[in-house]
C-alpha cells in the first residue's frame, strides 16, 4: 500500500495535537448527566396534585422499561372517607420499610457542608434523598473504581446492600393517598442508538423505580419529553428552571431523579395572623410576612450555636428552623460538627438529642419561596466522586451490550435544581404575642419560649420515617 | 495516580507500574485497538501487548504526554496486527477505509520518498497540522489517527455526514499540496 508510511506517520504526530484532539472531542462528546430536579410544596392546606410515572409526552417515546409504583388507597376523608383500613393498610405496607435512610448521616453532612456553603448571601437549598438516588443510580451503570468511589461516597459496601436502601428508601418516600404527595421520580434517557443492556435498565426499574425511554438527543421531541416529565414530576412547581434544561446531540445518556413532596402542616397556621416584619437578611432589612403560632407541647433544640424548632406536617415528617446564634452565619453552622450532627440526624435521632425540651413555642417563621440551582460536578469531585468525569477513567460498562463498541465516555453535567416554598393558606388562627429572642445556646426558660426566625436561618424538612429530604440556607428574602 | 508517578515506577522498575497504567488508561488503549481490529480478543491482546512495550520503552524514555505516549504505541501494535491478520481477509472496515483514503494524498503518478524517514514525514504533518483551524484538525486526527468512522465524527461535532467527508476531503487535498511542497512525494 502506497499510503502505508502515511498511515504510520500520521501515528507519530506530535503527541500534543493528539492530545488536542482528544480534549476537543470529549468537549464535543460530553455525556451529559441531568441529575436532580426537586421540588417541595408544603401548604397548610391543599390536596396534592396527583402524577403517574409516565406522561402523554414521555409515551410518545420509546418505552424501554417502565417502573410500576405502588398502589395507593387515598386518605379517609371526604369521598374516601370509607377507605380507612384499606388505607391504613397500604400505608403500613410503606411503614415496613421506615429507618432506611439511617446510616446516611455521613452522606448528608458531607453534601451539606459542600453544596449549601456558599458565599452567604445568596440561598441555598438541595435535596439529599434527590442526589442519593441520582449517584444510586449512576452507581448501578457504572463498575469498577468509579462505582467504588460512589459507594464510598453513599457510605454503603457494595451494590447489593445499596440496592436493598435505595429500594427502602425509595418505598419509604413514596406516599400518594392526596393528603400526602411525595415521590421519588427517576428515569433513563438513551439515545436512540445506545446499544443498552437491558438486564441493567431493569434492575434500575426494579430497584429504583426507573423508567427509561429511548429516543433522539437533541430532538425537539426528546427534549420537550424530558422538560414534560420533569415539570410533572415536580407538580410543575420547576417550570421555570426546567423550560431550559435539554440533551445536546452529543448526550448519549441522562439520568433524571425528581423529589415532589407535598403534605399539610399537623396545625395550620392562621393566616390572619400573618403579619409583615422585619427580616434581617444578607441583602439588607426587608419587610415580609411572618406566619405565627403557638405550640403548645412544642420542641425546643438547642446547641452550643444554634437553636431550632420545629413543626409536625400531617402524616408526615417536619420542618425544621435551625437559627444560628447571633454573630454566627449559616455557612458557619455548615462547618460545625455538632450542627451538621443535628442536621444529618433531623428525622430520626432527635428523640436521642440531649439539649431539648418540651415546652410552649411561641413560633414566628417568614413565609419563603427559595430556589437554587447548580452543577454538582465540582462538589462531587470535591468528596471524592471523580472517576466518572474522566472519560479516561470512567467505567459505565454495565450499560452496553458486552459486544458493544463504545467510546470512552463521561458525566458532562450534573444539574441539581430544588424550590421550596412554604406558606400558611387556609387556617383559622389563634392569637399570641411574638418576642425576639436573643441568644439562644443557653438553655430555655422554663415553660415558653419565642421563636423567631428574623435573620439568615438552615431548614430541614423530613419525611415521615425521618429521611432528611431537603435542607436549605435562607440568607435574604 | 499521577502520570509522572506512574512514569516514577517504570523508572524503579516496579512491576505495579502496570496495573497502575491499565487502572487508569486501559480502556483508552483497549478502544484504540478495538476501533484498529474491531474484534473483542484481538484487542485485549494489543492492549497487553502495549503494556510489554511501555515496560521495555520506559526508561529510558521520559513521555511528557503519557497517555499519547501510549496511544502511540498500541495504535502501532494495532495496526501491525491488522496488517498482518486482517488487511487481505477482511479487505473493508475503517481501518481499510481511511488507508484508501490516505491514497489520495498522494499524487497519482508520484509516491512517498521511501529514503524518507517515517518520523521526518510525522513531523511534517504535525506542522501542517497546526497550521489548520482546531476543528479541521481535530477531524482529520480523530479520523486518520483514532479511526472513527465518518458517522461517529458526525455524532461527535453535530455535523451532517456530507459536512464531515468534504471536509476531510479538503484537508487531504491540502495535504497532498504541503507533502508535493515539501518535497516528501517525488
Amino acid at each position: 500500500m502506497r499510503a502505508e508510511p502515511l498511515q504510520n506517520a500520521i501515528g507519530m504526530i506530535d503527541a500534543d495535537l493528539v492530545e488536542r484532539s482528544e480534549k476537543t472531542m470529549k468537549k464535543k462528546k460530553r455525556m451529559k448527566f441531568t441529575a436532580v430536579i426537586a421540588a417541595v410544596l408544603v401548604c397548610a392546606v391543599g390536596i396534592g396534585i396527583f402524577f403517574g410515572n409516565q406522561s402523554p409526552f414521555v409515551l410518545s417515546l420509546h418505552a424501554i422499561s417502565s417502573a410500576e409504583y405502588p398502589k395507593m388507597e387515598k386518605y379517609p376523608a371526604g369521598i374516601y372517607l370509607f377507605n380507612r383500613n384499606a388505607w391504613i393498610s397500604d400505608q403500613k405496607k410503606q411503614h415496613a420499610y421506615f429507618g432506611a435512610g439511617e446510616g446516611l448521616d455521613g452522606f448528608i453532612c458531607a453534601t451539606a457542608s459542600e453544596i449549601l456553603s456558599g458565599d452567604g448571601t445568596e440561598n441555598r437549598v438541595y435535596s439529599p434523598m434527590s442526589i442519593y438516588m441520582a449517584l444510586a443510580m449512576l452507581a448501578e451503570v457504572s463498575d469498577g473504581n468509579t462505582r467504588a468511589q460512589i459507594l464510598h461516597l453513599l457510605g454503603t459496601e457494595n451494590m447489593e446492600a445499596l440496592r436493598v436502601q435505595a429500594n427502602a428508601v425509595w418505598n419509604a418516600n413514596y406516599n400518594d393517598d392526596g393528603a400526602v404527595t411525595s415521590i421519588l421520580a427517576n428515569s433513563l434517557w438513551l439515545d436512540s442508538e445506545l446499544p443498552y443492556n437491558k438486564d441493567t435498565l431493569e434492575l434500575l426499574a426494579e430497584n429504583y423505580f426507573a423508567s427509561s425511554y429511548q429516543g433522539k438527543m437533541g430532538s425537539d421531541s426528546m427534549n420537550r419529553a424530558l422538560r414534560a416529565w420533569l415539570s410533572e414530576q415536580t407538580g410543575n412547581n420547576l417550570k421555570k428552571q426546567t423550560e431550559k434544561i435539554s440533551f445536546d446531540p452529543q448526550t448519549v445518556l441522562g439520568l433524571a431523579s425528581t423529589l415532589y413532596f407535598r403534605a399539610k402542616w399537623s396545625d395550620e397556621f392562621s393566616k390572619s395572623k400573618t403579619e409583615k416584619e422585619i427580616f434581617h437578611g444578607t441583602n439588607g432589612d426587608v419587610t415580609v410576612p411572618f406566619m405565627k403560632k403557638a405550640i403548645r407541647n412544642g420542641r425546643y433544640y438547642w446547641g452550643e450555636k444554634f437553636s431550632a424548632s420545629s413543626c409536625h406536617l400531617e402524616g408526615s415528617g417536619r420542618m425544621i428552623w435551625i437559627l444560628p446564634d447571633e454573630n454566627i452565619s449559616p455557612e458557619m453552622l455548615l462547618q460545625d460538627e455538632e450542627a451538621l450532627r443535628f442536621i444529618s440526624s433531623a428525622g430520626n435521632a432527635q428523640g436521642a438529642w440531649e439539649n431539648k425540651k418540651d415546652l410552649k413555642v411561641n413560633l414566628s417563621v417568614p413565609k419563603f419561596d427559595v430556589s437554587f440551582q447548580t452543577d454538582l460536578c465540582e462538589n462531587l469531585k470535591n468528596l471524592g466522586v471523580t472517576d466518572c468525569f474522566s472519560d479516561v477513567l470512567a467505567d459505565f460498562s454495565p450499560l452496553w451490550k458486552e459486544s458493544a463498541e463504545t467510546d470512552p465516555l463521561a458525566v458532562g453535567e450534573m444539574q441539581h435544581g430544588t424550590r421550596v416554598t412554604i406558606d400558611e393558606e387556609g387556617v383559622t388562627g389563634m392569637s399570641y404575642t411574638v418576642i425576639e429572642i436573643g441568644a439562644t445556646s443557653a438553655a430555655p426558660p422554663d415553660d415558653e419560649v419565642d421563636f423567631t426566625v428574623d435573620r439568615p436561618f438552615l431548614f430541614v424538612i423530613t419525611g415521615e420515617d425521618g429521611s432528611v429530604l431537603f435542607i436549605g440556607v435562607v440568607n435574604r428574602l | 495516580m499521577d502520570d509522572e508517578k506512574i512514569i516514577e515506577l517504570y523508572w524503579a522498575r516496579r512491576e505495579n507500574a502496570i496495573s497502575e497504567t491499565k487502572r487508569k488508561y486501559g480502556r483508552y488503549c483497549y478502544s484504540i485497538a478495538y476501533r484498529i481490529l474491531k474484534n473483542k480478543e484481538d484487542a485485549e491482546e494489543c492492549e497487553n501487548d502495549t503494556y510489554l512495550d511501555v515496560w521495555n520503552e520506559i526508561p529510558p524514555n521520559k513521555p511528557q504526554l503519557f497517555s499519547s505516549f501510549l496511544g502511540m504505541i498500541t495504535r502501532r501494535i494495532s495496526l501491525d496486527r491488522f496488517r498482518k491478520h486482517y488487511a487481505a481477509k477482511r479487505g473493508g472496515g475503517e481501518t481499510a477505509l481511511s488507508l484508501h483514503e490516505l491514497e489520495e494524498c498522494i499524487t497519482v503518478g508520484k509516491s512517498l520518498d521511501e529514503e524518507i524517514e517515517e518520523r521526518m514525514l510525522a513531523k511534517a504533518i504535525s506542522d501542517f497540522l497546526r497550521a489548520l483551524s482546531e476543528t479541521e484538525a481535530a477531524v482529520f486526527i480523530l479520523r486518520y489517527w483514532h479511526f472513527h468512522s465518518v458517522t461517529e465524527l458526525a455524532r461527535i461535532f453535530a455535523f451532517s455526514e456530507s459536512k464531515v467527508k468534504m471536509m476531510l476531503k479538503r484537508t487531504r487535498e491540502k495535504l497532498r499540496f504541503y507533502l508535493e511542497s515539501e518535497g516528501f512525494l517525488i
